[in-house]
């Protein structure tokens, strides 16, 4: 008797701390859901969290504000820090190296080559703790690393690479507008019509390895520079197409129809201080995403800006364009609070309340609830509904699901000699013929491939 | 004598009062900042030259492979190098000459002598920062006030500085010359020290303004100019916030300076073994550089005594 009263109370003990960690288990699906009526946000003060991003002034004003938000409803500190697209990097392998990276920063496209930094977020998404109800799998899968499943961060929007113009100069040179179709050779007669007209360079920023690598798709239907899941090149080398757009665009800069690199250096990264938004320049190409602070800036002006797709080989070829994550919040691997960390991108990424005074100026929100709320509540916001209906249009493209967003760890290095050594060497005469020029960069691009597959 | 035994011994234990210990603990700063911020990380990169090494992971023995690379199949480090050497000889004797042209002319005697060099130094404290740098990029850029002004005077319309391989380097060159107080007063104590009577005496025999200057000044000058001109290559040699900041390196490389090179390598591509090496290739060069001048200094360089 004695036996089985020890035997039932050793299993009830046993039962009673199974069922604790069972009752943790149970919090129903997209318990963390802060939209949710009644949610009530984990109090953190005292506790200090670190961020840290890059963007324009226009973004980190918004950004602090939705900073403060979340202090005051969790009591808890952030320290946060944010520079120009360029220095951030710079600062970033600074901070990799010494071990200090902050507990959450804004990550791009190019998480492979920062891969060991950075917390896989698949434990915190299945706990529900970063809430992923109202994102689609097909977005998550964008900051998704395909080869093991790890989810490298979230998702701070989407967004496509395009071109925006200011139609009063359009206009002024008696220039039609760029069509959703229209071809590089209407880009380039409308780009010299405005310069003969104005005098001054008809366009001053071009992500050119982007122009580059959307021309290859463009060339060849189904071609990508660079494969899917970025694990290697995907064109089979055939360089005529990156001649080709290499020829003209080089032309167009020796014609001054297009900025030199001096002009393009002194803007740099810092897209607010493109000649678009003085009225100097006609057209720029940007990311999606940056219309928002770009338009800020050339509103002050009094100028407003609409947006185009970019230019493409034959009208009725694909677009060679896709939708793409603009950049994602990521977890450092060595944070000691990934726990809030994680409840701060949730707050982030979801907080309905929170991207009202983002306005996706990030990319356009991957949180359906979020978006749709955003679109119901600015009817009359045309500078994001511009941005909506160029991502739609994009994704309506039928090429676009097909065009590699992939940025594998060559790619820096390969896009840096492609501008620097190709493009301004063809400029400069230092190569005799465009083709030459691009079998060249062809070669070194994979030589470079090379170095860092051995690594 | 018992007595001053005993007190030598009884401080000999207080080791304090020694007059050594106090200059080391004094020094003591500077040598152990010396030891963990210049000795070990230089032990190091010697090392990872050697080696592939990319931050974060073990180094892997490469032998003098990097070396061999560099020389061998590496373009644009050569490319930087030759750049690195123009801006050096254009850059240097430059700025050297502007200092000494402006510390003669501030040994005059005014009442505002001080209030000159005060204010002919300030460039020096700051010309080295980013937002100097920056405002230089304007300056200079192609709707800057320079640009505007060349042009009205008859540049070509085309004409920029940073669009330009050749002019490119101007504006980097100019900017470290327009920081040449530190090298100016060093010109002007060192002109302070040159008697008065050597100019009295070629005056009575008749040598012009010319002549006493390049039969006094400079000889008497010319270990300051040797102090100078060593200082002045090593900072050259060096260069690279300019460089990072007007013109990123650019264009087609054309102010793609060493140290702008090693950083690209180390921080953008992470290979640090590889930027290692370019770090004591340069090394190596500054050594020699400076090497010939020490030797050939005896020739040139005049000492009173």
């Amino acid at each position: 008797m004695k036996k089985v009263l020890s035997l039932i109370l050793a299993i009830a003990i046993f039962a009673t701390m199974a069922m604790v960690p069972a009752f943790a288990e149970e919090k129903a699906e997209g318990w963390n859901n802060v939209n949710a009526e009644g949610y009530t946000y984990p109090d953190y003060s005292g506790k200090t969290l670190t961020f840290m991003w890059w963007g324009s002034d226009t973004r980190a004003k918004l950004t602090t504000q939705v900073i403060e938000l979340y202090e005051q409803k969790t009591g808890i500190k952030i320290d946060y820090q944010y520079y120009d697209g360029t220095t951030y990097w710079t600062q970033f392998q600074a901070m990799m190296a010494a071990g200090t990276l902050p507990d959450v920063f804004q990550m791009g496209n190019n998480w492979a080559t920062y891969y060991d930094t950075i917390q896989p977020l698949n434990e915190y998404i299945d706990s529900g703790l970063i809430d992923t109800t109202a994102i689609s799998a097909a977005m998550l899968a964008t900051t998704t690393n395909q080869a093991n499943g790890d989810v490298t961060g979230i998702s701070n929007g989407t967004n496509a690479r395009c071109f925006a113009y200011n139609p009063a100069i359009f206009d002024e040179c008696g220039v039609a507008y760029p069509t959703d179709n229209w071809t590089w050779d209407e880009f380039a007669a409308a780009a010299r019509t405005i310069t003969e007209k104005t005098g001054n360079p008809a366009i001053t920023t071009l992500e050119y390895q982007t122009l580059i690598y959307s021309y290859v798709s463009q060339y060849t239907e189904g071609a990508n520079f660079y494969a899917m899941d970025g694990s290697d090149f995907d064109f089979g080398g055939d360089t005529t197409s990156i001649a080709k757009i290499m020829d003209l665009l080089v032309n167009l800069m020796k014609e001054g129809v297009i900025g030199d690199y001096g002009v393009q250096n002194e803007i740099g990264t810092n897209i607010e201080a493109d000649w678009i938004a003085t009225g100097d320049a006609a057209m720029i190409m940007l990311s999606s995403n940056q219309f928002q602070a770009l338009s800020n800036v050339a509103a002050e002006n009094g100028i407003s800006l609409k947006l185009a797709t970019l230019p493409r080989v034959t009208a009725d070829g694909p677009s060679g364009m896709l939708v793409r994550s603009s950049q994602q919040l990521s977890i450092y691997a060595n944070s000691e609070q990934k726990e809030i960390a994680a409840d701060f991108i949730n707050f982030f990424e979801n907080s309905i309340e929170a991207n009202e005074i983002l306005q996706c100026e990030r990319g356009v929100s991957i949180n359906s609830d979020v978006l749709n709320a955003l679109i119901a509540d600015h009817p009359d916001d045309t500078v994001n509904n511009e941005i909506y209906a160029m991502i739609n249009l994009i994704g309506s493209f039928p090429d676009a699901a097909n065009n590699s967003p992939a940025e594998p760890t060559a790619n820096e290095e390969i896009t840096n000699v492609l501008k620097q050594t190709y493009i301004q060497g063809l400029f400069y005469g230092k190569y005799a013929s465009a083709q030459e020029a691009a079998d060249a960069f062809w070669a070194e691009a994979q030589q470079i491939w090379a170095k860092y597959e051995a690594n | 004598m018992q007595k001053t035994a005993s007190f030598h011994k009884k401080h000999k234990e207080k080791f304090l009062y020694r007059d050594n210990t106090v200059g080391y603990i004094f020094a003591a700063p500077f040598i152990l900042s010396f030891c963990f911020l210049t000795l070990v990380p230089m032990a190091l990169s010697l090392y990872y030259s050697f080696c592939s090494y990319k931050i974060g992971s073990t180094p892997e023995w490469l032998g003098l492979q990097n070396y061999i690379n560099l020389f061998t199949n590496d373009a644009t480090f050569i490319n930087s190098l030759l750049r690195t050497c123009q801006y050096v000889i254009v850059g240097v004797p430059l700025k050297l000459i502007f200092a000494l042209l402006i510390a003669v002319l501030l040994t005059k005697d005014t009442k505002l002598q001080g209030f000159y060099r005060a204010v002919y130094y300030i460039p020096s404290l700051i010309g080295g920062s980013v937002a100097v740098a920056l405002v230089w990029k304007q300056l200079f850029g192609s709707r800057g006030p320079i640009i505007t002004a060349l042009k009205a005077m008859g540049a070509p319309a085309s004409f920029s500085f940073f669009g330009d391989t050749s002019w490119a380097f101007v504006p980097l060159v100019l900017c470290n010359a327009w920081q040449f107080g530190s090298s100016m007063l060093i010109f002007a104590s060192g002109l302070k020290q040159i008697p008065k009577d050597y100019y009295e005496a070629a005056e009575i025999d008749g040598a012009g303004v010319m002549k006493r200057f390049f039969s006094i000044t400079l000889p008497c000058l010319s270990p300051i100019i040797l102090f100078n001109l060593i200082m002045q290559l090593i900072s050259g040699f060096m260069t690279f916030t300019q460089a990072q900041v007007i013109t990123n390196g650019g264009p087609n490389y054309a102010t793609n300076y060493i140290a702008l090179n090693i950083f690209t390598e180390g921080f953008s591509y992470s290979r640090m073994g590889y930027a290692c090496a370019q770090s004591w290739v340069m090394l190596l060069i500054m050594a020699a550089v400076t090497g010939i001048i020490f030797k050939t200094s005896s020739h040139w360089t005049y000492y009173e005594n």
